[in-house]
């Protein structure tokens, strides 16, 4: 018994060290046929010459095998954001950063912004970008599509290859308030198919190259989703199996703690060089950072503060990428609260206050100062400091003239406000700061903290008499209709959207400028809107916030980053791996 | 008649050997002086803050103390600077100086841990009073929603309460309050069932008492002492619960100094500058240990089932 006992025990303990083995190596001998490009002398008349010639032949090779072969590891980017969960992957109502990085990897549309260049167009899904001809006084775009282009496959239908059809059904849909948060900015826009592979777009009012490729971009309403498995599914689940075009696919979604995206194989640009990406929802910045730097992840968000990002550079291994497009922090004032509604007080809040201290919350080179509603660095229409300067408009820190101006109104002993904001750092280290400097007037700021998501719908229910909005718009367009045009007047507007202030003195120039098709001319009609908040005193730019992500070394992005609209890296097909 | 031309003595000797053992035990318990001695530094600290006992009554604004600075004075060009002879705890992320801010702090969290305590104390002893000695229908309603309440934990609960009132100081106290009352009302419910019991409660109800005079002369001064040793444990409870609740962002509103707050604006520097949030660790590790310790002490002295 003792000896069975033995023997057994032997037996098991070579079987498991068997298996844990690697595979033993083996040469085996294989025949192949090649092609062999071989040289003879002919001759033409008369006369010798060489020539090249293909022949096949048949060799032995030898091959080293193993008996099992070892699976390649799939390469996976491990990407952590600071979002606690995704929103939603419908691309037509994704707002929140981490919902736009992500169907920035699923879809296209017809023309992009340039990967990691925010400031140029070219192609996508269109074979290139039309010049515009006007018909019967109407501004006709017309794009050939790419052939080839496969939709991803999806439960409910097939890959099947993306036509016009699919891109006429995504614009109407951006175009369709039910089923887009975008749908304002297809006013006015009709979309047409003339064949499988060509798309007719007609603008009832011609506007300029500079608004009209924004619409059609990849960028909010311009992702053309695929129809099929849109119909096939539904809206609702749409938004958890998104199904578009892009070098990425949906794989997985588990709520709060990731999405998987695979590889689309039949990707028109080529299969991605990652096989998948990983997108993690990791709120707590030190957890981010630890996993990174114990290598667990790949890329993180980083912290938007000069310090944070110099120590990490000091890391081994890891590279901090600071870029735009940097989202700007503005002071909206509601001109319709007293004592807020006296040009008097608003000047002298700006007089009040410096942008040199809020900016040294965050630090160079995370932040910078702005001077104009619409972001000079990044946009063309925006006022620089010197332009701003000359102008007389800068409002430099000046306390006395300040209070000048307090007790001009009849405030001399300052007044009492009362605001919320929400618990990120880039909206209330502004309003302490604020705060804090107002304090010197004798303004005194009452702030109550709320969550991110609870702040951004008080703010819209017209609760604040005091706004600070951190936010990136595509162009000086947006950024003024959507903040300084009486429709989009919080609660009471014919569009209600972010013009917190009830300002109303800017519409006729944003309207003009819209449809000016001279690129200066709509420059100067921007600036001009800009100049007259600024004499309103309706806004008090304060500083432009860049991203900040950070990688392990290994992590080529493919392309350079300078300024991305999603406000991510940007993962695309040539995203890569070096290790 | 006196008692003296009874010739019966009073026994006085008795009363002194009463204090002399109460003090004789303190004294013995080195960790009930080690608690008292650090509340003692606490509460000096948070009381000579600023000179508001001279600077008040002048009509002027109080000027820093023991604190060096105005705690709510930036200077944001250089934040999360290190501990340096000005800036003995170094400034946080905003440049503001953490020592004054945690001398600061501890108003609030002193504040909170007494008032919230006072209330929920108040509120626990009369629902454990009327429901240990009315009895029946009474008895059970009370101490069933006490039962309700104590399912949840306190920081739970906490947030339920302060997602109704809102955040602030007053709602975060009185959120607190509502907290710790069913402690102090199962508490008193059970030390009011021991001390009716006995005769003097039937002699009251027969002389013809009112239930009132019962409660407010016979029952509450002897429960009261027991309702002592709880509350000083629980100030240190109080003290935890105001510091999650405004480290989750719920507590004071900015700039405000509080510890729990504080703690939460250091968290994104923890690698950068750890003494944002070390600093006022600290501080709410030492205020909760004093409390914790000296509750512990005054048990040991009034708690008769725990006397040597």
């Amino acid at each position: 018994m003792k000896r069975f006992v033995i023997i057994a025990t032997l037996l098991a303990t070579v079987l498991i060290l068997g298996a844990c083995a690697q595979p033993t190596p083996e040469v085996v001998e294989k025949e192949v046929i090649v092609t062999q490009i071989v040289k003879e002398t002919v001759i033409v008349e008369g006369t010798p010459q060489v020539v090249e010639k293909k022949v096949e032949v048949t060799k032995i090779i030898k091959e080293v095998v193993t008996a099992t072969p070892v699976p390649k590891e799939p390469v996976v980017l491990r990407y952590a954001d600071k979002a606690a969960d995704l929103g939603t992957m419908d691309p037509h109502f994704a707002a929140a950063t981490n919902d736009r990085n992500l169907v920035d990897m699923i879809f296209n549309a017809l023309v992009r912004y340039k990967p990691g260049d925010g400031t140029q167009f070219e192609p996508d899904l269109a074979e290139e970008i039309p010049e515009p001809v006007i018909v019967d006084g109407k501004q006709v775009w017309t794009f050939n599509l790419r052939r080839g282009v496969m939709c991803h496959p999806s439960e409910q239908v097939p890959a099947y290859e993306l036509t016009a059809d699919d891109v006429v059904f995504s614009l109407k849909k951006s175009a369709n308030p039910d089923t887009s948060a975008y749908a304002g900015d297809y006013n006015g826009m009709t979309v047409e198919k003339v064949d499988d592979y060509t798309v007719k777009i007609t603008m009832e009012q011609p506007i300029s190259p500079v608004l009209f490729l924004p619409k059609v971009a990849d960028y909010a309403g311009g992702f053309i989703i695929c129809q099929k498995p849109y119909e096939a599914m539904g809206a609702e689940e749409f938004k958890t199996h998104p199904v578009g075009t892009g070098p990425f696919m949906f794989d997985s979604y588990s709520p709060q703690e990731k999405v998987v995206l695979k590889a689309n194989d039949n990707y028109f640009r080529g299969r991605p060089l990652l096989d998948a990406v990983e997108y993690r929802f990791m709120p707590e910045l030190n957890s981010r950072e630890l996993g990174l730097r114990s290598g667990e992840l790949d890329v993180i968000n980083g912290a938007a503060e000069g310090q944070w990002v110099r120590r990490m550079n000091q890391e081994d291994g890891i590279r901090v990428d600071v870029y735009g497009v940097g989202e700007v922090a503005t002071i909206h004032f509601n001109l319709t609260v007293p004592p807020l509604d006296d040009v008097r007080v608003r000047k002298a809040i700006a007089y009040a206050l410096d942008r040199d201290e809020f900016l040294a919350l965050f630090g160079e080179p995370v932040a910078a100062n702005v001077y104009s509603a619409v972001p000079a660095q990044f946009l063309p229409g925006g006022l620089t400091k010197k332009e701003v300067d000359e102008l007389g408009l800068e409002y430099p820190l000046d306390l006395d003239k300040a209070k000048a101006l307090l007790a001009e109104a009849g405030y001399p002993d300052g007044f009492s406000l009362e605001v919320v904001s929400s618990e990120r750092e880039s909206y209330l280290k502004n309003y302490q700061s604020m705060q804090a400097q107002l304090a010197k007037v004798g303004i005194d700021i009452k702030i109550n903290t709320v969550d991110h998501s609870s702040m951004h719908k008080l703010i819209r229910q017209d609760v604040n008499p005091i706004v600070i909005y951190v936010a990136w718009r595509p162009n000086a367009d947006v950024y003024l209709t959507r903040f300084y045009h009486s429709d989009s007047i919080v609660v009471t507007g014919a569009k209600p959207d972010t013009n917190f202030s009830h300002y109303t003195g800017i519409d006729d120039l944003i309207e003009q400028a819209r449809v000016e098709l001279d690129p200066d001319k709509q420059i100067e009609l921007w600036k001009q809107a800009q100049i007259k908040l600024l004499e309103d005193m309706v806004s008090y730019p304060l500083q432009y916030q860049n991203q900040v992500t950070a990688r392990r070394d290994y992590v080529d992005y493919g392309h350079e980053l300078k300024s991305v609209l999603a406000l991510y890296p940007q993962i695309t097909e040539n995203t890569r791996i070096v290790k | 008649m006196s008692s003296k031309s009874l010739g019966v003595v009073e026994p006085t000797f008795r009363l002194r050997s009463q204090k002399q053992r109460v003090i004789h035990t303190f004294l013995r318990n080195r960790t009930a002086i080690l608690g008292l001695i650090l509340t003692a530094i606490i509460l000096l600290i948070a009381f000579f803050a600023d000179n508001w006992f001279v600077a008040l009554p002048q009509g002027k604004e109080p000027t820093p103390l023991l604190a060096h600075y105005n705690p709510l004075l930036q200077d944001t060009r250089n934040r999360l600077s290190p501990p340096d002879e000005d800036h003995l705890m170094g400034l946080d992320s905003y440049g503001r100086d953490i020592w004054s801010r945690i001398v600061y702090g501890a108003r609030v969290s002193l504040l909170v841990g007494v008032s919230s305590v006072a209330i929920g104390g108040t509120l626990g002893l009369i629902m454990g009073l009327l429901a240990g000695y009315l009895g029946g229908l009474v008895e059970n309603t009370l101490m069933r929603v006490v039962d309700i309440l104590m399912a949840f934990p306190s920081l739970i609960m906490g947030l339920m309460v302060l997602a109704v009132l809102g955040s602030g100081l007053f709602n975060m106290i009185l959120a607190i309050g509502i907290v710790l009352s069913p402690t102090f009302a199962r508490v008193a419910h059970s030390a009011t069932l021991s001390v009716k019991a006995n005769e003097f409660v039937e002699a009251a109800r027969a002389i013809g008492a009112s239930r009132m005079r019962i409660m407010r002369v016979h029952l509450l001064p002897n429960i009261l002492g027991e309702m002592v040793v709880l509350a000083s444990i629980w100030i240190a409870t109080a003290i935890r619960v105001e510091a999650n609740l405004s480290f989750i962002g719920l507590g004071v509103s900015p700039p405000t100094p509080a510890w729990g707050s504080m703690i939460r604006d250091g968290t994104s520097h923890l690698f950068d500058a750890p003494w944002e949030s070390l600093y006022p660790g600290l501080a709410i590790l030492i205020t909760v240990l004093a409390f914790n310790l000296l509750g512990d002490g005054l048990r040991d002295i009034l708690d008769p089932r725990l006397q040597r």
